[in-house]
């Protein structure tokens, strides 16, 4: 069997991407794009998408399918895409007055012209598919106002290239999901501190955050106003609101999505993640997102993206085998949060895990040396990068910024040379968590997700588990945060899928709100 | 190491230097309230933040890292997938 691509960078590519680069060097006035010899593997993977056990009978509402199964219904023609935007724009309009997902929508008209329209013939993985893009991705029949007074009434003239590849691919558009204002906390009326997305388990429920900053995203995928969605990590929001509201996430290695027609919080440690309802969901995602982008140089020359979908399927064997063998490591005090069920709940987690085939529990792991000086303030942050972009509004008038505005300030106050520094710390972190942490093992359980976002390595996250909420008393999902060296996202698919495969976490759904 | 006749700056000295760097660069903070706990922010708090970051500026000043063998790198997990390549 392959083994997957976090150990074997290939050395065929590598000399590839340095003779295009010799040439391109020697002879052209401007780099011309590589072949894109990733096309049809991608189209090749994607066909893997497995058949969904269940008959259109077995489900109880349209918006209940994933992406797997929504392609395989309309493989077997038994739901149409109109039938799909239809089920999905019903249930927002009933509901989203509760859940408060969205910031902007298309009519019902406009998606269902969308859905008609052929793409020449190429292949449409996603269509009738209905995704959610947090409101940070540059649309062209919806504003982009990045939950902020800043970006108040921005349309822009051009899809971000990670929503211009769902709509390639078939993909619905089915609104702009809220957000924290510029990517920071969870979602807010602009300019305040009042919060608006609900988090899907506790609708009725304000005080109980959906996590941030990719809120809306979250709850409209957790509450089936969407299949999937989009948001972005730079610290955090992908895997926070993905555990929030029970969803399975990955934040890929940094530069295997596109970042083009995103607005920038941080140039170095912004990331695209999609947000899903299981594991093989977000790796359908990743698989279409995951190419080389022209406008986005930090997309290029990286190895070509490998099988998630495959990766993401379950493997068939004794005790529901991870695909490759895999040693599993714990951060220090992980086993152990200031929360008893959650304690018991990653107690259960882990012998679970360790009664999986093809999985070896190595338990807590040493820190790697410098561990806290490098992870921390502020060697361990991005603290001067939002400010070049934001220049303008600043100078306009800073109370734009709400309570945001010190993050935006900060670069103003920042030195080159500790700007330097905080580079050169980066790496000195990632060749530590290369060397001295992913030496001990292959994926590792973790609470935060700072050091791996700085460094640009995935976390996934998915629930294992349902805790009650002491303020509202509802049932709320509990996760965890799995993290992998660079280009380990099949690891981590891998290890979720066997997850997924013998627990059903994944698989349950909040009750719709009363009202 | 720095010198004896260097003493740290005061809250007061950071505040000044704060708001002239603002000022220098055509920001103006005066229009956020002095201190008003309840708006979304006022000059107080991002003062105090300010001074933070720059006192931050110490830390990562002492913070001693070989130059030779870390360089600056933005974007550093595809970095390293290529340079490990050449080391196989």
């Amino acid at each position: 069997m392959r083994p997957p691509q976090d150990t074997v960078i290939s050395r065929r590519w590598f000399l590839e991407r340095m003779a295009w680069i010799t040439t391109a060097a020697a002879g052209a006035d401007a780099l011309v794009p590589r072949p894109l010899l990733g096309a049809d593997r991608t189209r090749e993977y994607l066909r893997e998408i497995p058949a969904s056990n269940n008959t259109l009978q077995q489900v109880s509402e349209l918006t209940e399918l994933t992406i797997s199964e929504t392609v395989d219904f309309l493989r077997r023609g038994v739901v149409s895409p109109e039938d799909l935007v239809r089920a999905h724009v019903d249930r927002i309009d009933r509901y989203d007055q509760f859940y408060r997902a969205y910031a902007d929508r298309p009519s019902l008209d406009a998606l269902l012209a969308s859905n008609r329209s052929e793409q020449d013939g190429s292949y449409q993985p996603l269509k009738g598919v209905c995704l959610a893009p947090k409101d940070n991705f540059y649309t062209t029949d919806m504003l982009t106002e990045g939950g902020s007074l800043v970006f108040e009434g921005f349309q822009p003239h051009y899809d971000a290239t990670a929503v211009a590849s769902m709509r390639s691919a078939g993909g619905l558009i089915v609104g702009k999901a809220q957000m924290g204002n510029l990517a920071g906390g969870r979602a807010q009326v602009y300019g305040t501190t009042i919060p608006t997305t609900r988090n899907a388990w506790t609708p009725n429920h304000v005080n109980y955050s959906p996590g941030g900053s990719s809120s809306g995203t979250g709850t409209a995928v957790a509450a089936r106003m969407a299949v999937a969605g989009l948001g972005t990590q730079t610290g955090g929001s992908v895997v926070g609101p993905g555990n929030a509201q029970g969803l399975t996430c990955i934040k890929p290695t940094f530069g295997r999505i596109s970042l083009h027609g995103v607005i920038p919080l941080s140039y170095t440690r912004d990331h695209v993640g999609p947000m899903a309802r299981n594991v093989m969901d977000a790796a359908i995602l990743l698989q279409i997102l995951a190419h080389p982008d022209p406008n986005d140089p930090r997309t290029r020359g990286l190895p070509p993206a490998p099988n998630y979908v495959g990766s993401a399927a379950p493997t068939l064997g004794l005790n529901t085998p991870v695909r490759w063998p895999t040693r599993v490591g714990v951060f220090p005090g992980w086993t152990d949060p200031n929360n008893e069920a959650v304690a018991r709940m990653r107690g259960d987690f882990l012998r679970e895990l360790e009664s999986m085939g093809n999985v070896q529990l190595v338990g807590e792991i040493t820190l790697p040396e410098q561990w806290e000086e490098l992870t921390s303030q502020p060697l361990g942050g991005s603290h001067g990068d939002p400010t070049a972009f934001f220049i303008e509004p600043l100078r306009r008038d800073v109370r734009l910024f709400g309570d945001r505005l010190p993050r935006f300030l900060n670069g103003m106050l920042q030195s080159a040379d500790t700007y330097v520094k905080v580079q050169q710390a980066r790496m000195l972190l990632l060749r530590s968590i290369q060397t001295q942490l992913f030496n001990q093992c292959d994926v590792v359980l973790t609470e935060g997700s700072g050091a791996f976002d700085g460094t640009g390595m995935p976390v996934l996250c998915m629930p294992i588990g349902f805790d009650t909420d002491p303020s509202s008393g509802m049932s709320v999902p509990r996760g965890v945060n799995l993290a992998a060296p660079p280009f380990g996202e099949e690891r981590l698919f891998a290890v979720a899928a066997a997850w997924q495969a013998r627990t059903d976490y994944h698989t349950v759904r909040p009750e719709d709100p009363v009202g | 190491m720095r010198g004896n006749a260097i003493h740290p700056p005061s809250d007061e000295e950071l505040n000044v230097y704060i708001r002239t760097r603002y000022q220098l660069l055509g920001v103006d903070i005066s229009v956020l309230p002095e201190s008003d706990p309840d708006a979304p922010m006022d000059q107080e708090r991002l003062l105090e933040n300010g001074r933070s970051i720059l006192r931050q500026e110490v830390v990562a000043a002492d913070f001693d890292i070989d130059p030779q063998f870390n360089l600056p790198v933005p974007h550093p997990a595809p970095f390293v997938a290529w340079t490990e390549e050449v080391e196989q």
